[in-house]
């Protein structure tokens, strides 16, 4: 009886560890945790905003692309376009397509039409939030099945960066797109190694692995995304193995607790969020430059670095990111000095300081700077109410003008042009037509940016980024502040499949050599 | 509670000062037969005097924040600790209750008085008066007092002024119903059908006969809700509808010391105890007032 006993358990310990080891084996969905409460837009054309992003990332695929693990453009490699070429002065190109791409969900083959379809949408300013990226665009017109050709007003820094796989580059599928119509964003259909399963507000939203896609069938079945915006609850959820990969914080001390975490990588890459602070030079007090001058140098952007730390952080050089093509490190920055801040405000007639209005987002990362920013502000005797607001809240009122200072912190393609037209370009002004993230109504150098677009000599166009930051820095029109990296910590034995450096995304590419490995 | 027959022919300095004097007396007897009661006022005073005295005893300014102390335990130079900012905790705490005592009294008062009011009025007139008044704090009462403040909140915009308002509001169904029962016994009472056969008027009767005779229960149940109210503001505060940053309340520090539990586990641990304390001694006081007031309990003070 005993000998069965053991028999029996010697059995039963061996049947669960086999099973045990098989379920290991099969370890193929990927549970990421992302610091914010909801979804923005899952259209990929409509949303700039981090939470989506790396959702388009693993959805979507560009003529071109940034190689995976790569955040700079010069490491751009076909995608959908096997190959391309233009001609002499840059104004026409000629992709020639991959064949046999499937879209998502059975939405049939992508053809040269659903490329011509997607870029038109993305230009069009009633179904884009990128419109503004596309104003050099003349046409696009399908050759034949696998032939596009794009034309151009006048020849642009980078096409190829406006055709990769950001923004408005993701490519749609059209049939999908134009049977959806406006609900194309609750269920986005794409080309990419993972497709669109489901969307639970606030909750996840859930990936299958696109068996067509081109590149071959990802290893990694499932993705369940996850709206996790408490960084403790996400942190502990990440320590305890319930998430595999997670939004990090932007600070020093979370990195060096997470890495710590037994079987964690902590990956710092490019590219860098440029926090600036947009002041509108249009509403009282703000529209004496005397006043824009005091805040600037009110803003110590030392003491910022200094309480998230070094690992992540860096301070900022210009209103351009740093790296940028077209970034200037020669732009003078206004110096940090409380005594001048209070000399110019009385110079301006308000000798006791000011009160000035702010509405801000309660999303850790981004309130933590605004504290310390109005804590330095105090010191210069310039009062900063902060009107605290969930994040989607904070998105749309800051596009409605109603907050007459803005902090935001962003990333963009990095080319000077794509930073100075959002941010600083009169037609980019919020609350008008043809509105991007002009919050601070600057027009101090549309000549500059709209002439460095259309010229053709790098030197020359340099030259006229060069004079445009100074104008605007001049100006004011917004106070940079610090650079923060993109930081995410996953599980160790989650094999990404390639070296990763950066991505614009802003989150690791999954591709379909990512896995786990056991 | 027959007190207004008994001497008329007093003066009113002299009446209140009786009352009082009696009222006091009941209080300290009931008080001595529940000696807790002690312990909470004793309790309550302290965060009060602390409260009052926060600019002078405070170590540091509040909001003063020393970056390269961030995120310290307990030291000598900072008791407490400092937070995510490097500001002093125990100074955010000391201010804190200034804002936690203030909007708790404030919106208890306002509670008290548009709730009493409502009651007095609805007990007094009866009839259909007394029906849509009653039914509308019903409605009221509905409503989880979380939820209500933080539709109140989110619809205003949080500032001070709309945090009382939301608290208050949520309180006021309570007192109604408080208040309106003891009217509806004592406006049977001869000593008001000889005001009204004297003439006076129904604001007279309410305000100076009726009014004086509920006032000691709703008093009592003012302290039990002010610990409601306290809690109220912290859960508001917590979920990022308070006072606005950088003032420091005792909710947003408990928030502030979630989101950063891991770096600093003690950082909710010192805000949560501060309204733990309060809300405890409170619901002691209250205790403790209202067997003074309760006729069924009066007797046992006197053993």
């Amino acid at each position: 009886m005993k000998k069965f006993l053991i028999t029996t358990m010697a059995a039963a310990f061996a049947a669960v560890s086999f099973a045990s080891s098989l379920l290991a084996e099969e370890k193929t969905t990927l549970v990421v945790g992302i610091g914010f409460q909801d979804a923005n837009n899952l259209d990929p054309h409509q949303s700039p905003s981090v939470v989506d992003k790396a959702l388009f990332n693993w959805m979507f695929n560009g003529l071109v692309r940034i190689k995976p693990g790569q955040a700079n453009p010069e490491f751009i490699e076909p995608d959908l376009a096997q190959s391309w070429a233009s001609n002499a002065d840059g104004t026409e190109w000629t992709f020639n397509l991959r064949e046999g791409v499937q879209c998502h969900h059975g939405y049939g083959e992508l053809t040269s039409d659903d490329i011509v379809y997607s870029i038109n949408r993305a230009a069009d300013p009633d179904r884009s939030g990128f419109a503004g990226s596309f104003k050099a665009l003349k046409s696009i017109e399908a050759l034949d099945k696998y032939t596009v050709r794009v034309s151009l007003k006048n020849p642009i820094p980078s096409l190829l960066g406006l055709l990769s796989n950001y923004h408005g580059g993701n490519i749609v599928c059209k049939k999908a797109a134009e049977e959806m119509g406006e609900d194309f964003n609750k269920k986005p259909v794409g080309t990419g190694p993972f497709m669109f399963e489901e969307y639970q507000s606030q909750q996840l939203v859930r990936l299958k692995a696109n068996d067509d896609y081109f590149r071959g069938k990802p290893k990694i079945r499932e993705i369940v995304y996850r709206y996790i915006p408490s960084d403790a609850s996400r942190d502990l959820a990440f320590a305890s193995g319930e998430v595999d990969m997670i939004f990090g914080k932007q600070d020093s001390k979370w990195i060096e607790r997470t890495a710590k975490v037994p079987g964690a990588v902590v990956a710092v890459m490019e590219p860098a969020e440029l926090s600036t602070l947009y002041l509108n030079v249009t509403v009282k007090p703000l529209d004496d430059i005397r006043v824009r001058k005091a805040i600037a140098h009110a803003i110590d952007r030392a003491g910022l670095v200094k309480l998230k730390g070094k690992a992540a952080n860096r301070e900022a050089k210009s209103i351009v990111p740093i790296g940028y093509l077209g970034f200037s490190e020669d732009v003078p920055l206004l110096p940090y000095d409380p005594d001048k801040a209070r000399k110019l405000l009385t110079e301006a007639g308000y000798p006791d300081g000011i009160t000035i209005k702010t509405i801000h987002t309660t999303l850790p990362i981004m309130a933590t700077t605004m504290e310390v920013v109005q804590a330095q502000l105090r010191e210069s005797g310039i009062n900063l109410e902060i009107e605290p607001v969930e994040h989607a809240t904070f998105h749309s009122k800051i596009r409605e003008d109603l907050s007459p200072v803005v902090h935001y912190a962003a990333a963009r393609f990095p080319v000077a042009d794509v930073y100075l037209t959002n941010f600083f370009h009169s037609r980019s002004t919020v609350n008008t037509p043809t509105a991007i993230t002009n919050f601070s109504h600057c027009s101090a150098a549309d000549a500059e940016i709209d002439a460095a677009r259309a010229e053709p000599d790098v030197n020359k166009q340099k030259a006229l980024w060069q004079t445009a930051q100074e104008k605007i820095m001049a100006d004011v029109c917004g106070i940079p502040m610090i650079e923060a990296l993109q930081v995410w910590a996953y599980k160790d034995n989650l094999d990404l499949g390639y070296e990763l450096k950066g991505n614009l995304n802003l989150a690791p590419t999954l591709t379909e050599a990512s896995h786990f490995k056991n | 509670m027959t007190v207004s027959t008994d001497f008329r022919v007093l003066t009113r300095k002299r009446k209140v000062a009786i009352l009082l004097s009696n009222g006091l007396r009941e209080t300290i007897k009931a008080f001595n037969s529940n000696k807790t009661s002690w312990v909470g006022l004793g309790l309550f005073m302290i965060v009060v005097v602390v409260a009052l005295l926060a600019s002078w005893i405070s170590p540091y300014d509040p909001i003063d924040q020393h970056i390269s102390n961030r995120l310290q335990g307990p030291s000598d130079d900072f008791l407490l600790g400092t937070d995510y900012f490097g500001r002093d905790i125990l100074s955010r705490l000391f201010y804190g209750a200034r804002i936690s005592l203030l909007i708790g009294l404030l919106s208890i008062t306002v509670a008290i008085v548009v709730g009493s009011f409502i009651g007095v009025v609805a007990g007094y007139f009866g009839g259909r008066v007394d029906l849509v008044l009653m039914q509308t704090m019903d409605i009221l009462l509905a409503f989880p007092s979380l939820i209500l403040g933080l539709i109140i909140v989110a619809m205003l915009g949080p500032s001070i002024t709309n945090l009382v308002i939301a608290i208050a509001l949520t309180a006021v169904p309570p007192f109604a119903r408080i208040a309106r029962s003891p009217t509806l016994i004592i406006k049977e009472r001869e000593f008001i059908e000889a005001g009204r056969s004297l003439g006076y008027s129904d604001a007279r009767l309410m305000g100076l006969h009726i009014l004086p005779n509920i006032l000691p229960e709703i008093l009592v149940m003012g302290s039990l809700w002010m610990a409601t109210a306290i809690r109220v503001e912290a859960s508001l505060a917590f979920i990022g509808l308070g006072v606005k940053p950088p003032t420091p309340t005792w909710g947003g520090m408990i928030r502030e010391g979630f989101e950063n539990i891991l770096d600093g586990p003690w950082l909710a641990v010192w805000p949560g105890l501060a309204i733990l304390v309060v809300v405890f001694s409170l619901n002691l006081l209250g205790d403790g007032l209202r067997d003074a007031i309760d006729p069924k309990l009066r007797g046992e003070g006197a053993e």
